[in-house]
């Protein structure tokens, strides 16, 4: 059984009329707990978090070698890690992509690690997705 | 089947800067501070969830919204 979630206006965007997918999200980088809401992006290959949540997860980001990506504005300087995530009581180890130079609240999940956890249902015609965990033995 | 909504419009009315600490309903915001670090510290008080969200910032950055005259494109 899967959980239904509206797709969310933020504020600024009232008179676009744009809604994004977003979910809740807490992640754990050992004794570190961070939770926050995350952009649904079946677009992104994967996960991001701003230096500002990596700090806050007590990730060192900084140590850990910088890789060049590429989106449609710009390139931009990335440090993958490994830490987990859990969303509506399922856990799951992700490597998630700490982005320099990114607005604070940026935090997004894609498809190598949401959308290989879980089945994914957007219904942009209702402005709602569902999610519903795959179950593993 | 349980339903989620958060309404960020809502929530993050009146809160111009700094972050919001949001209950595990989603419907109302508990602590807010300057900072994250102000935020999470007065989060400690509480027990439940609290989810951490920045207020006061340009969103439309967020999801990529392409402006073509009056039409959006993501």
């Amino acid at each position: 059984m899967g959980i239904k979630l509206n797709y969310s206006l933020l504020p600024g965007l009232e008179k676009t009329g744009v809604l994004a997918p977003m979910i809740p999200v807490t992640f754990k980088n050992g004794k570190h707990e961070f939770s926050t809401i995350a952009l649904v992006d079946s677009g992104a290959e994967g996960g991001v978090i701003s230096t500002v949540i990596a700090d806050k997860l007590g990730i060192k980001w900084e140590k850990i070698p910088a890789k060049t990506g590429f989106s449609v504005g710009n390139n931009f300087l990335f440090h993958p890690i490994d830490i987990n995530a859990i969303i509506f009581n399922h856990e799951f180890s992700l490597k998630i992509n700490v982005v320099e130079g990114i607005f604070a609240f940026k935090c997004i999940l894609g498809r190598k690690d949401l959308f290989k956890r879980a089945k994914i249902c957007f219904e942009g015609y209702k402005n709602q997705f569902e999610v519903a965990f795959r179950e593993f033995n | 089947m349980k339903r989620i909504k958060i309404d960020f419009v809502k929530l993050l009315r009146g809160y111009k800067a700094g972050w919001v600490g949001i209950s595990s309903d989603f419907k109302k915001v508990l602590v807010w501070g300057k900072t994250l670090d102000e935020a999470t510290q007065k989060a400690k008080r509480f027990e439940k969830k609290i989810y951490f969200f920045p207020s006061g910032e340009s969103y439309s950055n967020f999801i990529g919204i392409i402006y073509y005259g009056d039409k959006i494109k993501l």
